[in-house]
């Protein structure tokens, strides 16, 4: 298992790593919902091209990105080679049962469209910045304390327990587990989980009480300062614009 | 468990996803808060959330591909009522750092998941009490909860699906259908993390005897 380092990136220098992180995770966030709810294939393409840019502008090194999209990719085909069958509308090709149609086509190459133009923004968002900052930004846009703190623990752990778990892999197959599918092999691994689980709510209990000796209250307090200038009104200024004629433009223009 | 993506659902189902899981957050935070201390909850809750997330990332070889464990019904068995904020964690953070679903969806994703986790929670706690048995009818009834939460998790999966639109139904029926070996391999897995941790710890879990029997 390899880490999730999302965040392996963020050292480079480029415009949109020196954007703002609370500004930054408002317009993209807004740019997000807004290319994922467009309409019209012509749109969609466009934001497409878009989240190309900013994603070029922020320098991250495109074998980064190949390696993520994988998830998106094993979800996301199986509508672009179904869709064509299954929508009714104009016949392209028809041969004994099997027809493709127009509609069919456009539909699945919309929802590729925008799950990729979403997918590399958030690339381009999360990427250009430390994983912890952007978790103070979110607790700075006064997301609701238990979420965030719950956020950051979590993400902190995720790397103690995958290190944990290798150790205990690496234990299991130096004895002779083999993964497979057999009642023998699922048993081990449920145990394997179990074990995992209980390391966890002890360490849990020491991770506790070393918070509170070192007087956790239930509050982050957050030393960073961010500031807001002038450069990142104007990017936010365009980013947003961006997003709003995403939706008027396809009104105005079609009608 | 495939997570839904990005860019496929209507405003309408999204949006429903994002009300409803805050709604549940808010009252199964409020809940907590309630009847135990918030700030010492935190901290527990999100290291058993990690650890939730790593098993998650174990595969078991099915044929030419391989399956990912979703553990949401045992989640629930464990946390509890928690374990839908526990839920909307794990599916934000699989999001960001996997892109393993989408960031709109994780609304909708975590109502996928956690609802069920909670059905799974209610399945467990109220057949372990009715029944006298001790040990093995627990298991049975871990396994059959996390079985039964790949179900429920399938059947809302679908459930937005066709909300989103008729276009939809065929990639809907082919998850479904693609779901039923791996609903047998969680309750397997389900009735053996059950029967383990009945051994080594059962405070962990909603039983007799059991540091969380209220």
């Amino acid at each position: 298992m390899e880490y999730p380092e999302i965040d392996k990136y963020s050292s480079l220098e480029s415009p949109i790593h020196n954007f703002d992180p609370r500004t930054k995770i408002i317009t993209f966030t807004l740019l997000i919902f807004s290319s994922v709810f467009v309409e019209d294939i012509r749109f969609a393409a466009l934001a497409l091209i878009a989240a190309f840019i900013l994603l070029i502008i922020s320098k991250l090194p495109f074998k980064f990105i190949f390696n993520h999209v994988k998830w998106v990719s094993l979800f996301i085909l199986p509508f672009l080679i179904i869709m064509p069958f299954t929508v009714d509308g104009d016949v392209l090709v028809n041969i004994s049962y099997i027809t493709v149609t127009h509609e069919g086509i456009t539909y699945g190459f919309l929802i590729t469209v925008r799950a990729f133009t979403a997918i590399l923004l958030v690339f381009t968002m999360l990427g250009t910045m430390r994983f912890d900052t952007t978790i103070k930004a979110l607790h700075m846009l006064k997301i609701p304390n238990p979420l965030v703190q719950m956020l950051m623990f979590t993400y902190r752990y995720i790397f103690v327990f995958l290190d944990e778990f290798q150790r205990m892999w690496t234990a299991m197959t130096s004895k002779g587990f083999k993964p497979g599918l057999n009642i023998s092999s699922i048993s081990k691994i449920g145990k394997s989980v179990g074990m995992l689980v209980v390391k966890s709510y002890e360490r849990a209990q020491r991770v506790y009480q070393a918070m509170l000796s070192k007087g956790y209250t239930g509050n982050p307090n957050t030393i960073v300062k961010f500031n807001i200038k002038t450069r990142d009104y104007l990017i936010t200024f365009l980013i947003i614009s961006f997003a709003v004629v995403l939706h008027i433009s396809p009104v105005v223009l079609l009608q | 468990m495939v997570h839904i993506s990005d860019g496929v659902l209507s405003f309408p189902v999204v949006a429903f996803g994002w009300v409803l899981s805050f709604i549940i957050i808010g009252v199964t935070l409020w809940w907590s808060e309630k009847h135990g201390d918030i700030a010492e909850q935190i901290p527990k809750l999100s290291v058993i959330t990690a650890a939730f997330f790593v098993a998650s990332l174990i595969h078991i070889p099915l044929g030419f591909t391989s399956v990912h464990l979703m553990l949401n019904g045992i989640v629930g068995v464990i946390l509890g009522i928690l374990s839908f904020p526990a839920i909307f964690t794990g599916v934000s953070l699989q999001a960001f750092l996997f892109q393993h679903g989408g960031v709109t969806t994780i609304g909708i994703n975590t109502v996928i998941l956690g609802i069920p986790a909670l059905i799974s929670y209610g399945i467990f706690k109220t057949g372990v009490k009715r029944l006298p048995f001790r040990n093995k009818i627990e298991s049975l009834f871990g396994g059959i909860s996390g079985g039964f939460a790949v179900i429920i998790s399938v059947v809302f999966l679908v459930f937005s699906f066709m909300l989103t639109g008729e276009e939809l139904t065929t990639p809907a029926s082919l998850i479904a259908i693609g779901h039923i070996p791996i609903m047998i391999i969680e309750g397997l897995v389900a009735v053996s993390i059950v029967a383990f941790l009945l051994k080594v710890k059962p405070e962990l879990l909603p039983v007799k005897g059991g540091g969380k029997n209220e």
